[in-house]
């Protein structure tokens, strides 16, 4: 038995709104609805099977229990594993006659969930590259300086546009793939090979596009070339003594406050001898 | 002249498009900096009298924003008490306000991904696998319910609290030592963005060459002897240097970057070594 049109659509839909940058929003979407187990349920009721739903979902949710995206680098697409893997994996347990509270059910759920995410990344930078051509829509509207249009604008670019973005990256992938059946993964597979120069230059670029972000707030802090010492203490941090942020953050505080200090002395500098007293004050506190 | 204050509603208002619209327009190159220009709006609409006023306002927050955008709710929170505090006159630079944002994004996320994703969320789905044993939609319904209330609460909480501080922490951002802070919060901003460029970028080559069947050369391994994660350094300085000494937009360094990539896989410098 295959899903039907309407069926695909419904898919389809929850897709949008379930992906990372998805239009249910982070805690209902990505957190709530994305999560292979929720989307177990969903796609249970959707396809008139509840039961096998959240086993399928439980199953795959197990590989993703803690998936973490730090800084929006993806190494799964939720979208993809819960509405595209949990679908074709009930097809494929129904194909091929399993109990789907077998360990057999499970483990084909979740490789072929695995395989799905995997490919689904494709879809998470489709989404968020799209998403550039809003931006650029709304970068416009701030630059006119017409508070009008960006009051109008600003909030299209956030909550109505990317719709189009899902349109073409979570509704109609998921839509066809559900469609046509298991089979799509593995012709997918063949065209779109990973060791290709297409999907190699994609994951490239993916890696290679937070370095923008960064440097744009670099362009922010770094005024004098000096300021790169500083940049690079913080990144020697993490980068050698693999010191995660918070610690970094902490030991940045600490120079900070040494700084703070160094330069209340300088603007105390008139009154030397007021300074001077202070900072045995504030010896005598540190003992 | 009344002292301004942002009303309830403004607040609420932001606070909301914030929960959702976080992350609704993402993009690699500027993250959550969208979703926090359309919650600033309604704040910013409400705070200033003029047109003029209003878009100088917003461009502030302009700048790349990204954090785990749940606990970064507290810096909307924040900004909503700045903001309310230069309305009403007090001397806050963007440059201040950025600088605390940049300096707070890096160790909130740090907090909010090892915290709220990799613990509750981890913590909740384990007990709702256990419920939904045998394919019980008591498990699913179990993590629906308790996440979200949770999350709401919790994000309501971040905000308010956010709020509150923006309105104190500034007598301490504007009074006569503010320069002197001011220097101190960037340099906290600089080492944590140092940081961030160390952690969430991962940017690696493929490269090496074979002399003879014992004798080669890993160039990665070789970078690193020289200095750990060398090649996200570089990126992001030549990111830095093309945006600002080249004034390049944003939107050509990444067309470079695509040109570099492809050439890279083309010459076998890069290659992410991934396989379905």
């Amino acid at each position: 038995m295959g899903i039907s049109m309407v069926q695909a659509i419904l898919l389809g839909l929850f897709a949008c709104l379930a992906s990372l940058p998805g239009m249910g929003g982070t805690t209902v979407g990505n957190y709530t609805l994305g999560r292979p187990l929720v989307g177990g349920l969903v796609v249970g009721i959707i396809l008139g099977d509840i039961q096998t739903g959240i086993i399928v979902g439980a199953a795959i949710q197990l590989v993703y229990i803690a998936l973490v995206t730090p800084g929006g680098t993806v190494s799964a697409d939720v979208r993809a594993v819960t509405y595209i893997g949990i679908p074709l994996a009930i097809l494929a347990i129904r194909a091929q006659g399993l109990d789907p509270n077998s360990e057999a059910a499970a483990g084909l759920a979740a490789s072929l969930g695995a395989a799905v995410g995997t490919l689904g990344t494709v879809l998470f930078y489709g989404t968020a590259t799209l998403n550039l051509v809003w931006q650029g829509i709304g970068w416009k509207a701030m630059d006119g300086g017409n508070w009008a249009t960006i009051k109008k604008t600003i909030p299209m670019v956030d909550f109505v546009l990317p719709w189009i973005s899902h349109i073409a990256f979570s509704f109609i992938p998921t839509v066809v793939i559900c469609l046509a059946g298991e089979s799509m993964v593995g012709l997918m597979k063949d065209y779109l090979p990973m060791d290709g120069v297409a999907m190699k230059t994609l994951f490239t670029v993916g890696s290679l596009l937070p370095a923008v972000g960064v440097a744009i707030l670099c362009k922010q802090v770094v005024q004098k070339p000096l300021d790169w010492v500083t940049f690079g203490f913080g990144f020697t941090l993490a980068a050698v003594m693999g010191c995660n942020l918070i610690a970094s953050a902490l030991i940045a505080v600490f120079f900070a406050l040494i700084n703070f200090k160094v330069e209340q002395l300088k603007l105390a500098r008139p009154a030397v001898a007021a300074a001077g007293a202070a900072f045995d004050d504030e010896e005598e506190e540190d003992i | 002249m009344a002292e301004k204050k942002v009303s309830a509603g403004a607040r609420q208002s932001a606070f909301l498009r914030w929960i959702y619209g976080n992350l609704t327009c993402f993009s690699q190159e500027h993250m959550q900096t969208f979703g926090y220009l359309a919650a600033m709006l309604p704040v910013v609409d409400e705070l200033y009298d003029n047109d003029e006023d209003k878009v100088k306002a917003l461009s502030t927050y302009r700048t790349f924003f990204n954090t785990e955008p749940q606990i970064g709710t507290m810096v909307v929170g924040l900004t909503v008490g700045l903001e309310e505090a230069r309305a009403n006159g007090e001397p806050l630079d963007d440059d201040t306000i950025n600088g605390i944002r940049a300096g707070l994004m890096g160790p909130l996320a740090g907090l909010g991904d090892s915290i709220i994703v990799g613990t509750f969320i981890p913590i909740l789905l384990g007990i709702a696998l256990g419920l939904s044993n045998g394919g019980s939609v008591l498990g699913p319904l179990f993590y629906v319910v308790v996440w979200n209330l949770a999350m709401y609460f919790g994000m309501k909480f971040a905000f308010d609290q956010g709020y509150e501080l923006g309105g104190s922490a500034v007598e301490a951002l504007v009074g006569p030592q503010s320069a002197a802070l001011r220097d101190s919060i960037v340099m906290v901003g600089t080492m944590v963005i140092g940081a961030v460029a160390a952690t969430w970028i991962n940017i690696t080559t493929a490269l090496s060459f074979q002399f003879s069947a014992d004798s080669g050369l890993v160039l990665q391994d070789t970078l690193d002897s020289i200095y750990p994660k060398a090649l996200n350094f570089f990126f992001v300085w030549l990111c830095w240097y093309l945006m600002t000494k080249r004034k390049m937009s944003p939107t050509v360094v990444m067309g470079l970057l695509v040109v570099v990539a492809l050439v890279g896989v083309l010459l076998g410098f890069f290659d992410p070594g991934l396989s379905y």
